[in-house]
């Protein structure tokens, strides 16, 4: 093949690949905007077309409004689940990577194996509501952010454990001969070091618990605490009729993940990729 | 991610066994305390590891809202007897093997043109990237309407070029497999940038050296980026296969398991039992579901990675 | 200040047989600078970790002055230690990571700081105290590290191959600077390198490792003119010493057409013997062993000829230091004999030197 060919058939087949992408990709994200900003009489035909009339701004107050702003009392419920929730991740997850990175011990294969088991077993269901009730914690917010660590602390354990591996022992030592103790090694020292792995575990923990439907589904019941998937999941209920309404929540749940993505674009696909490449 | 714990397996031979005399001083262990496992270990124990051992125990009763019996496989019995809740296995099973089978094969092409010199190529990547980071749920309701058999674009564009569109979702014995497209539709990004991270961690020596020999594009992709993307492939294929078995808010947010029972998986019927009340028929589920993941994955898992660790 | 006595200090790692380090006996003087020296997996590095407080002490003692430090935690050991790395803490200034240990200790804040000062001053880092370690060149940071130490005024000082992620030239300049430091200083140091060029130049004394075990310690020149073994002899020096294997004749054995003098009764118990005899010791003449020429290394001054000569035990190969004017060509015929006195006699077996 020569060259000149060789480029026309990149040309081509860029562009090809751009079309066929930006219909599949993108085409679903433009219908959710152009729902969004349909009028309920419109909206409900349900096809994907241009709106006939801007209604977006009241389509986002009449959402907040409903039901007695719950959209609002969500959104800030979702904010305090997933703070704390990736908080207790971060600091656990790295304490125990670090033991289990530097200690060689007997209990290794024990802990990698709780770690494998977190990260596949699917959790029971009742049994957990069972052990939440005695505790006083079910339907609680504090109960589901206890969830939400149990089940991400094995990822997060297997990403700061990959990252500590590869700070040099030494800087271990020197700080254990000036005279560190457990605590001030773990915590001025190593922790430090892992600024970017904490920004690259706070940042996908944060898409998973905030995006999480399940789990506050299970084990935060109700409309009076509900977080913000679930709000698109009553409404959905409620909206049958008002299909501008629900695609205006669906719009204004997805736009912080936008933000997020703009930001922490790296960031978020190294995450999630961790571990995979080098095996 | 599944591949890092196989790479600490290997990296450390000296879990053989310790004869090491026990001393006073034993080095500097000390400053690795195991009760900083404990924080971690208590959450973990209580909120996981416990109802994961007494699903086995209630499993094995009928338990309502009022009363607790203790009555052996009778729940393992109906649920493979009653075929509305067998379906449930089986279409676990099927939504399983298509979405990371899937994801598999799209996701390694649209890595192999992701890296290829093409145009908007970062901005490719991160369109297919970005319905990863949405709220399934959004996802799952947004789809519904798109293959809405009457007004949905999917059947519109269809009928533009003379194609009858099906009931995507209203048809029983099509329902699961719709809605196993859209999970690779939201899921195939994450698989894709696996693979890129794969492909661009691949020495460039081997595609010049490739190229001095005069391979083809297809043969530097059969015998240099296939395999040596093995380990990408491990984990997409693990990936998908734990998150597709237990898969519940995408198939809750589309059909509700429906049209009848048909598109019903392990994780809806878990959902289902429990809000009638069946909490023992629901554990039991669990329980299945349980076996299912680690039956099929496990062996999968320890498979594919001895191979890479030849390699 | 105070020396360091390693009293059959002993360490087996988890999971292997042969020890890493066995029953080391090894007295250190206060103020001696000592080196521990061999190739790669001799057990030096670990030594030195025993001693640090990093590694276990399996068997045996380990004494800092008159105390035994064997179970004393690290940072009760009164020690210091510059790692091969450097090991400076990334997050944290230089002026921090000097005054870490102290902080650490509970020294007060102006106390550091002066402390902190003083060594910057000694090591040329006044300019850099703020700045990170990352923004540093390899020498400085070499220097930082060196700082760590001398600000904590430890009894014992510990370097691990400090030198070797430097390039050449630096290496040969910072090697001086730190000798002539810790003449200064007078604090007693261990210092472990692979390089014998580096132990020769630095240590006062020093001690050669080969898997685990002591094999000589002594003052440079004690180790260059007496080599206790074959190895020592062949680790020793630069180009190596020339071991050459003979069977015994009468009255010596026979270096080509010269004779070298052996000792009746070493004769007696040995067949036969290695001789070993230094590049510089092998003199040009009419006599003595021939040696077809490979290559020569000229050096300006004098150079390196290297060569083969056939033994009775079949070809061996031989360098030797000639004058730099007149060189012989590749492929050229010389012979070679041992200036008198200047041969070194070792058992074929397990190597060990006779008389």
């Amino acid at each position: 093949m020569n060259k000149a060919g060789s480029r026309a058939s990149r040309y081509w087949l860029g562009g090809a690949a751009l079309v066929v992408t930006a219909v599949v990709f993108v085409v679903p994200f433009i219908f959710i905007l152009f729902m969004a900003i349909k009028d309920r009489k419109q909206s409900s035909l349900l096809d994907f077309s241009l709106p006939t009339s801007n209604n977006l701004i009241s389509n986002i107050v009449e959402v907040i409004k409903s039901r007695d702003y719950m959209l609002v009392t969500a959104f800030i419920n979702s904010t305090i689940l997933t703070v704390a929730s990736v908080a207790g991740m971060v600091v656990l997850g790295a304490m125990v990577a670090f033991v289990r990175q530097r200690r060689y011990s007997r209990w290794n294969r024990l802990v990698d194996l709780l770690v494998l088991s977190g990260l596949i077993i699917p959790p029971a269901v009742v049994p957990t509501i069972w052990v939440l009730q005695k505790l006083g914690i079910f339907r609680t917010l504090p109960g589901l952010i206890l969830i939400e660590i149990a089940f991400g602390l094995s990822f997060t354990i297997l990403l700061f454990q990959a990252f500590i591996s590869t700070i040099p022992k030494e800087l271990d030592e020197a700080a254990i001969l000036d005279g560190a103790g457990p605590f001030r090694l773990f915590f001025r020292v190593i922790f430090p070091l892992l600024k970017s792995v904490v920004v690259t575990v706070i940042v996908v923990q944060s898409v998973f618990v905030f995006n999480d439907f399940v789990n506050p589904l299970y084990f935060l019941p109700g409309d009076d605490n509900a977080t913000v998937q679930l709000t698109l999941f009553n409404f959905k209920s409620q909206f049958t009729t008002e299909w501008n309404l629900l695609f205006t929540d669906i719009l204004l749940i997805t736009v912080p993940m936008l933000v997020l993505f703009i930001f922490f674009n790296r960031k978020i696909v190294e995450g999630m990729t961790a571990g995979a490449v080098k095996g | 991610m599944a591949t890092v714990i196989g790479k600490a397996r290997v990296e450390e031979p000296a879990a053989a066994p310790v004869k090491a005399p026990r001393r006073k001083h034993a080095g500097i262990q000390s400053h690795y305390p195991f009760w900083f496992y404990l924080p971690a270990g208590v959450v973990y124990a209580v909120l996981f590891l416990v109802p994961t051992f007494i699903a086995f125990y209630f499993s094995l009763t009928r338990w309502g809202l009022f009363s607790q019996e203790f009555i052996g496989l009778d729940n393992f019995r109906q649920f493979f007897n009653e075929p509305g809740l067998l379906q449930g296995l089986k279409n676990s099973l099927i939504y399983g093997v298509i979405t990371s089978a899937l994801k598999v094969v799209l996701g390694l092409l649209l890595a192999v043109l992701l890296t290829s010199q093409i145009i908007a190529r970062g901005w490719l990547r991160s369109v297919i990237f970005f319905p990863v980071l949405v709220s399934t749920i959004g996802v799952g309701i947004t789809f519904t309407i798109l293959m809405n058999p009457q007004q949905g674009l999917i059947n519109k564009t269809l009928e533009v070029f003379g194609i009858h569109g099906p009931g995507w979702l209203t048809n029983p014995s099509l329902a699961i497999y719709s809605v196993a497209l859209v999970d690779v539709w939201k899921g195939v990004g994450l698989a894709t940038v696996i693979y890129i991270a794969g492909i661009v961690s691949i020495p460039r020596d081997y595609f010049e050296a490739a190229e001095m020999d005069g391979a083809t594009a297809f043969e530097r992709f059969r015998h240099i980026i296939l395999p040596l993307a093995r380990p990408a492939t491990v984990t997409v294929i693990i990936l998908s296969l734990i998150g597709g078995l237990r898969s519940f808010d995408l198939i809750w947010a589309m059909t509700g398991g429906g049209p009848g029972f048909s598109s019903d998986v392990i994780a809806s019927v878990i959902y289902k039992q429990y809000q009638a009340g069946f909490y023992g028929l629901s554990t039991a589920g669990n329980v299945i579901l349980f076996f299912a993941v680690t039956l099929i994955v496990l062996p999968i898992f320890w498979a594919l990675n001895r191979k890479q660790v030849d390699m | 200040m105070a020396g360091v006595t390693f009293d059959a200090a002993t360490r087996v790692y988890p999971g292997s047989d042969t020890p890493a380090v066995a029953d080391l006996d090894l007295q250190i003087e206060d103020g001696e600078f000592l080196v521990l020296v061999g190739p790669s997996g001799c057990g030096k590095s670990t030594s030195l970790r025993m001693l640090a407080g990093l590694e276990a002490v399996d068997d045996g003692r380990i004494l800092v002055g008159d105390r035994d430090v064997t179970h004393v935690s690290p940072k009760d050991r009164d020690i210091a230690m510059v790692f091969q790395n450097y090991a400076l803490y990334p997050h944290m200034s230089v002026g921090d990571n000097m005054g870490f240990a102290l902080r650490i200790s509970g020294v007060g804040t102006d106390e550091i700081a002066r402390r902190v000062a003083e060594a910057a001053k000694i090591l040329d880092l006044e300019p850099y105290l703020d700045r990170r370690p990352k923004s540093l060149s390899g020498g400085q940071r070499q220097r930082v590290a060196m700082g760590r130490a001398i600000v904590r005024r430890p009894r014992v000082f510990l370097m691990d191959e400090p030198l070797s992620n430097l390039d050449a030239k630096l290496r040969v300049q910072t090697r001086t600077e730190i000798a002539a430091l810790q003449r200064r200083l007078g604090v007693t140091t261990v210092y472990v390198t692979h390089d014998q060029v580096e132990a020769m130049t630095m240590g006062d004394r020093v001690a050669v490792l080969k898997d685990g075990v002591l094999q000589q310690a002594g003052t440079p020149r004690e180790l260059y003119d007496r080599p206790v073994n074959a190895f020592v002899a062949g680790f020793i020096g630069s180009p190596a010493m020339n071991l050459l294997e003979f069977g015994a004749e009468d009255g010596g054995v026979r270096f080509g057409g010269a004779t070298v003098p052996v000792e009746r009764s070493v004769l007696a118990a040995h067949p036969r013997l290695l001789l070993g005899v230094r590049p510089e010791d092998l003199e040009v003449g009419d006599r003595g062993l021939p040696v077809e020429v490979d290559v020569v290394e000229e050096l300006g001054a004098d150079a390196y000829v290297y060569g083969h000569a056939v033994l009775d035990g079949g070809p061996a190969n031989v360098v030797a230091r000639v004058r730099g004017r007149s060189l012989p060509a590749k492929g050229a015929l010389l012979r070679v004999a041992p200036r008198p006195g200047s041969t070194h006699l070792f058992a074929v077996g397990d190597g060990a030197r006779l008389g």
